[in-house]
């Protein structure tokens, strides 16, 4: 697979964060850590916060308190397209693409920041990764199936090869099997080849198989944090996540 | 058979207005009640250019011009301030409503109650499918017919017209794209109020007279047309127009010129209550 989509990656960290909405925090004291060559990943409940955790760092959400940095620059409440910019690709959870444009439209917005020339040789570079999106090139994304509809957010943020992927359950609504390919293939991917991918996943057995270091939130709290292999021996979570006894398959590498 | 002509310039007219009209809904999220006033102040500013010797083709641009100014101000000044302060929506439209009558009987405390007409001349008169048409109407005809095609152009084919629709669609998402929607918002309200500056002076040489308050009921023909068509689609909002604006003219000549508006109103009530989301809008839209 070439993964030649995305750049070598830069640190995203966060430090002592709170944000929330109508200057209302809903996460706070948030110190999270994303590397290159490495998935991390935030795993918690419904309404944990992972959403605005996420939100908060690409400059969606206000935050209220602390900082947050790429690379050397602090990019704490910087406008959303500035951040895009600077090379932080952000993929949300829900209205992930634009449904009256067309998929071809879709990934030429997500190229809106490339010189004109280049839109077209990168739209190709993306298809080449997502084939089966080929074929529908002309059709409205609000018209695609669930699992196609991922795959033409995942195109969209890759347009403008991001050095950090923030992804907020890419797999949500997909296939089993899907899911797993999105994950371990290309997730993982982009990971391998240097890029920084931090990652919000609801199920915490496959985001522990692919991750290298993963946050647990509750209440809009860090909770508890650790490598993989750490967290699968911890009682607490895998009581609360792995539903008791089952045991977390140890990550690949 | 005339009405049918008639009607069709009067279409083409509510087409270009209500294209600016339901762009400015979609892009910018303003129900800009005010309209139909910069619609009619465009006018007159062209009005008062052709009295001083201007062409009145060349006083078009004028109008043109004033609906452009005067939205991109009105956006600036008056409903970005409100949107900020993250009022409930319906705010912005009631201000909207407080503008477009301090805009109407504003223009008419300055310019009076009379009624003007452009020293224009209607040209020689044309037998064109059954229908009679005034060099006049031929010429304002041709105008829309080339702006609309020229607005599909901008949305389908520029950067800046897919980033627009973008906007519309998922404001956060373009941001997240690395557009600058502010921009893009400002830029619209300076694209559909030409476009609404264009609609009111071509609509006041169409009437051939016109006074201060004679656009104030067209917001109900927008209104009609927007909803029909589906509210921000473009192409839905010609279509929209081109319906309402054959229906009210030649219900106008069947039944009582007195009942155009009424006619247009009876449109907007019905499709508010079987299709609030337009012929071609999607249930989503709303
Ligand atoms: N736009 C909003 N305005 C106000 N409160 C919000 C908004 N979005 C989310 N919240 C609240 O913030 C809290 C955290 O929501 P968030 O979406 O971040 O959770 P999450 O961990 O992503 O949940 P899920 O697993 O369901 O996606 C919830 O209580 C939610 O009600
Ligand atoms: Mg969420």
């Amino acid at each position: 697979m070439s993964v030649e989509l995305s750049k070598k990656g830069l640190v995203l960290t966060a430090t002592g964060l709170a944000a929330g909405y109508d200057g209302r925090a809903i996460v706070s004291g948030i110190t999270v850590e994303a590397t290159p060559g490495k998935v991390v990943s935030i795993v918690g409940p419904n309404g944990s916060g992972k959403s605005t955790l996420l939100k908060s760092l690409v400059g969606v959400v206000k935050v209220l308190d602390g900082s947050v940095k790429v690379g050397d620059t602090d990019i704490t409440n910087m406008a959303p397209e500035d951040v895009a910019k600077i090379g932080v690709g952000y993929v949300p959870q829900i209205d992930d693409v634009f449904p009256p444009l067309s998929v071809k439209e879709n990934l030429e917005i997500g190229g809106y920041l490339l010189k004109r020339h280049e839109v077209n040789e990168r739209i190709e570079a993306v298809l080449e990764f997502f084939p089966k999106l080929k074929a529908m090139m002309t059709r409205k994304a609000g018209k695609l199936s669930g699992g196609e509809r991922k795959m033409l957010a995942m195109g969209r943020v890759l347009m403008l090869s991001p050095s950090v992927l923030v992804l907020d359950e890419p797999t949500a609504n997909l296939a089993p099997i899907v899911a797993t390919q999105l994950l371990e293939e290309y997730i993982r991917g982009f990971a391998n080849f240097g890029s920084t991918v931090l990652l919000v996943e609801q199920r915490a057995k496959a985001a522990l198989r692919i991750s290298d270091w993963t946050y647990v939130l509750g209440g809009g709290r860090v909770v508890l944090e650790g490598p993989p292999q750490d967290l699968a021996q911890n009682p607490i979570f895998v009581e609360s996540f792995l539903g008791g006894g089952a045991k977390a398959h140890p990550p690949k590498d | 058979m005339s009405s049918f002509g008639f009607g069709l310039i009067t279409a083409a007219v509510l087409a270009i207005a209500t294209v600016g009209f339901t762009m400015q809904f979609a892009v910018t999220n303003v129900l800009n009640l005010a309209y139909g006033s910069i619609m009619i102040n465009s006018a007159f500013v062209a009005y008062y250019v052709n009295q001083h010797g201007v062409t009145a083709w060349v006083a078009l641009l004028g109008g043109v011009a004033t609906g452009a100014i005067a939205s991109w101000l009105l956006n600036r000044f008056i409903y970005t301030p409100f949107q900020r302060r993250n009022l409930a929506p319906i705010t912005v439209v009631i201000v909207s409503l407080g503008v477009d009558l301090v805009g109407t009987f504003g223009l008419q405390a300055i310019v009076g109650g009379g009624y003007v007409s452009f020293n224009q001349s209607q040209g020689h008169e044309y037998h064109i499918l059954g229908m009679l048409l005034s060099g006049l109407q031929l010429v304002i005809f041709g105008i829309c017919a080339v702006v609309l095609v020229g607005i599909h152009w901008l949305l389908k084919y520029t950067r800046l017209g897919k980033a627009m629709r973008a906007t519309s669609a998922n404001r956060n998402l373009a941001r997240n794209s690395g557009v600058k929607t502010q921009f893009i918002i400002s830029t619209t309200w300076i694209i559909s109020g030409a476009l609404c500056g264009l609609a009111g002076t071509v609509f006041a040489m169409n009437a051939g007279v016109f006074e201060a308050t004679s656009a104030q009921l067209y917001i109900v023909l927008l209104l009609a047309a927007m909803f029909l068509g589906g509210p921000g689609e473009p192409y839905g909002a010609m279509f929209g127009a081109v319906t309402i604006g054959l229906a009210t003219e030649v219900s106008a000549a069947y039944i009582n010129p007195e009942y155009k508006d009424v006619v247009a109103f009876l449109v907007l009530i019905a499709m508010l209550t079987f299709r609030p989301f337009g012929i071609f809008g999607s249930e989503k839209t709303n």
